[in-house]
């Protein structure tokens, strides 16, 4: 018997470029244009592996677990034409965000691969799901008591006119909020991750280097030079300063009730 | 090289080879591991996963100091040569570590670290998340499966001894535990928060593998007028600590089931998010504290409840301090539960108050929500597994701690079963924190550069404290003030650092990626 599992791709004007520069509306989901055909079989072997390995972070269902994303709604999934996009993740592991990476026989990358596929489409396919959270659950807010406290809180980085003129045509629902929250807490489903911050290092030989912050612990501090190239220096060995504006996101969470957070929500969805 | 001539001896041999070892290269202990050795673990061994019965994490090692800790080198790594991280404690024995990942387990020669055997478990469909580490009885070694079986193995090399089931892996339990030796008492927890579960910890003869009892966090399946509203879970999937002198095992149980849908499980949730004494001969419970009464936010009290004898309120007492995943230390007077100190050490925004016996309460508002809940701290807690560390010279508890937010979100269509919600991390900073024990105050933080640290801490009597950060690198700290002064990166450290002492030179033992890594001081050729 043949399930058919239905792979979304990307919206047409999300393509890479689309989505570092405007990132129109690629976190909604598109419709299924690459049909993707796997058997029952690989699917009930998918489902088991899938528990075993993953579904402690990502859960058995593949909708989010402890810590893992819900990928039924990831947005490398949905560009994932028969395991194109899985299959190396799964290899490599994403260390940086302590996903491991997996060495197992290629027939059981490919039933991960198809239950992972069967469970988007089933997810597409329910309304009110498990652990949907629907854009018409977060419509709790008051526009007005959101104008007032975005201009108290949030208009010394960002304005209604600027940055986020017509944010609301770019994202909506969680996404939203998440990108309101801490930009980039939603992973690629939420948009294109924030622009690093700017670092400024001087060396001791009185030098100054600038250039976006590529990475920072106790002991390094690295850039992307305007070449492209990573320069990286013990942190003890130079003078630096990191202009961290989601610094003021931080700040943020400890000062929001929840009636704000729904309020700004209700406001940023204004504008469109 | 005793140890290949040790191995030809086989199972049979063990005292026979006992004695060449005791005559030929005379280590401290006997080769095999008496129970009542736990209660005095000697300098050369680490014989069970906190070091000692009080959980304290702490060394009175002091070959390396404070003034010589940054000529740490090098003395020896070891390959698992797998994918899996390490996140076990090793235990150590007879000059020999056992290091564990799902379905594996090593033996490793702990003064090169060569791989003296390995054991590794057949494919099963279990849960592969993590491991915490092994045990040591006799001539055994434990190890703990996915799919919730125990394994006794011969320590010398590693054959299967017996292999019994702890509980049913089709129904969705499964363990990574670190078994904890309490005389003829092998104690074993096991996790499973993915269905409506009891929560259940285990005894088991130590020589035999029959079961002995069973403790219930949450009654068993159709008990009458239960207690717990409802609730199912509670699993107790770390290893406990032990009062010799109570005869009391102390252990942190999960949180309810379902998650984060509180309304089909009214009321408290006993004994969920608690911590419960235990007599380890009856499986009885002699007191609980709750930590988090009708938790819906996934914050387990399975945290180490480490056991400290000191002053508190102008008297000597014997204590109980926690660390717990919903952001609260709590102070107990472990002879009887009572509390004697509730406070935050981490972000935490969803309490209401404190309750007359000492447990927060819970404020309704922030309950998983249709339209979202912005909670502090978010699903990965205030802290977690991490071995947190007791200093007595200072009085310190060193905590891996997590300021984190989350979104919160639950609805009648999320269902009753299982997680039945979701929730989504927002923003979460990892800092090391030194606790007055007295008063939960914050002497020091030291920033882990990143999310929630993995590694838990080690503190030694020469006033270092060995952990890892969020980022690249193992680390040593001044106890007294969390100057840095030793780093190597040698990866993200996903475990609990140990120490030992072997022919006279003190290693310091941490996992960093899928390979061990032991620290000395130089030796001349």
């Amino acid at each position: 018997m043949l399930a058919t599992a239905l792979a979304c791709v990307a919206a047409p004007d999300a393509g890479a470029q689309g989505r570092e520069q405007s990132s129109p509306a690629s976190i909604r989901p598109a419709p299924p244009t690459a049909p993707q055909a796997y058997s029952r079989e690989q699917i009930d072997t998918g489902r088991t592996r899938f528990a075993a390995q993953c579904g402690f972070c990502h859960g058995r269902d593949a909708a989010g677990g402890e810590g893992g994303s819900d990928l039924t709604r990831s947005a490398l999934v949905g560009e994932d034409v028969r395991g194109d996009r899985i299959r190396p993740l799964l290899r490599s592991g994403r260390p940086d965000k302590g996903m491991p990476s997996f060495t197992m026989p290629e027939a059981d990358l490919t039933a991960i691969v198809a239950f992972i596929h069967d469970q988007r489409a089933e997810a597409a396919a329910a309304t009110g799901g498990r652990r949907a959270v629907d854009l018409a659950d977060l419509q709790t807010g008051n526009a007005d008591a959101g104008k007032r406290y975005f201009e108290a809180a949030c208009a010394r980085c960002h304005a209604a006119a600027g940055d986020l003129k017509g944010v609301a045509t770019r994202y909506e629902g969680l996404p939203l909020l998440q990108r309101m929250l801490y930009p980039g807490s939603g992973g690629r489903g939420a948009g294109p991750a924030p622009k690093p911050p700017t670092v400024r290092v001087s060396l001791r030989d009185g030098r100054v280097v600038t250039g976006p912050l590529a990475y920072r612990d106790e002991f390094t501090i690295s850039i992307t030079d305007a070449d492209g190239w990573r320069r990286s220096w013990p942190a003890n060995q130079v003078t630096f300063t990191v202009d961290d504006r989601l610094q003021a996101h931080v700040e943020q969470l400890g000062k929001y009730t929840d009636a704000d957070m729904h309020d700004v929500l209700a406001y940023l969805q204004t504008l469109r | 090289m005793c140890w290949p001539t040790f191995r030809r001896f086989g199972s049979q041999g063990g005292l026979k080879a006992a004695l060449y070892v005791l005559l030929v290269s005379a280590p401290a202990a006997a080769q095999s591991v008496d129970p009542s050795a736990l209660l005095k673990p000697p300098s050369d061994s680490w014989l069970t996963y906190h070091g000692d019965y009080s959980g304290r994490h702490h060394s009175p090692l002091a070959q390396v100091t404070p003034a010589t800790v940054g000529q740490l080198a090098l003395a020896w790594a070891f390959q698992t040569g797998q994918t899996q991280q390490i996140k076990a404690t090793p235990i150590l024995a007879n000059g020999v570590i056992y290091i564990t990942t799902p379905d594996n387990l090593w033996a490793i020669d702990a003064r090169n670290g060569r791989q003296l055997w390995r054991y590794a478990y057949p494919t099963n469909d279990g849960f592969h998340i993590g491991h915490r580490g092994a045990a040591v009885y006799k001539d055994l070694v434990y190890l703990t499966t996915p799919d919730a079986h125990l394994i006794a193995l011969d320590a010398r090399d590693g054959t299967v001894k017996w292999d019994a089931v702890i509980a049913d892996a089709k129904k969705g339990y499964w363990s990574t535990n670190a078994p904890l030796l309490i005389r003829n008492h092998l104690i074993v927890g096991v996790s499973g928060d993915f269905d409506n579960l009891p929560g259940i910890l285990r005894s088991f003869d130590p020589e035999t593998g029959k079961a002995q009892w069973t403790f219930y966090s949450t009654p068993p399946p159709d008990t009458p007028g239960s207690v717990s509203g409802g609730a199912t879970g509670g699993q107790m999937w770390m290893t406990g600590t032990y009062d010799p002198e109570l005869n009391l095992l102390f252990v942190g149980t999960g949180n309810p089931t379902p998650v984060l849908n509180g309304d089909v499980r009214p009321g408290d949730n006993r004994w969920t998010c608690s911590i419960v004494a235990i007599n380890p001969d009856t499986g009885t419970l002699a007191w609980g504290f709750q930590a988090s009464p009708h938790d819906t936010h996934d914050w387990d009290a399975a945290e180490v409840p480490v056991l400290v004898d000191a002053e508190f309120g102008g008297a000597p007492r014997q204590l109980l301090l926690q660390a717990s995943r919903n952001g609260y230390y709590f102070v107990l007077d472990r002879t009887t539960g009572k509390n004697l100190l509730t406070t935050p050490f981490a972000a935490a925004n969803w309490a209401s108050g404190v309750d007359e016996a000492g447990r927060p309460t819970p404020d309704p508002a922030k309950e998983p929500a249709r339209d979202g809940r912005l909670v502090a701290p978010d699903e990965a807690g205030g802290t977690n597994y991490r071995s947190p560390s007791f200093d007595p010279a200072t009085g310190l508890l060193l905590v891996s701690a997590h300021d984190a937010y989350g979104i919160y979100f639950y609805k009648k269509e999320h269902g009753k079963y299982g997680w039945a919600g979701a929730d989504y991390t927002v923003h979460g900073r990892g800092v090391l924190r030194a606790l007055d024990y007295r008063t939960g105050a914050v002497r020091w933080s030291h920033d882990l550069h990143g999310g929630a640290g993995a590694a838990g801490v080690l503190t030694t009597a020469a006033g270092l404290a060995f952990t890892g950060d969020s980022a690249n690198s193992a680390i040593a700290l001044r106890t007294s003030d969390g100057a840095t002064l030793w780093h190597s990166g040698i990866g993200r450290v996903g475990n609990a650092p140990i120490t030992y002492e072997l022919d006279g030179r003190q290693y310091v033992l941490f996992g960093g990626g899928s390979a061990l890594y032991a620290f000395a001081l130089p030796v001349t050729p």
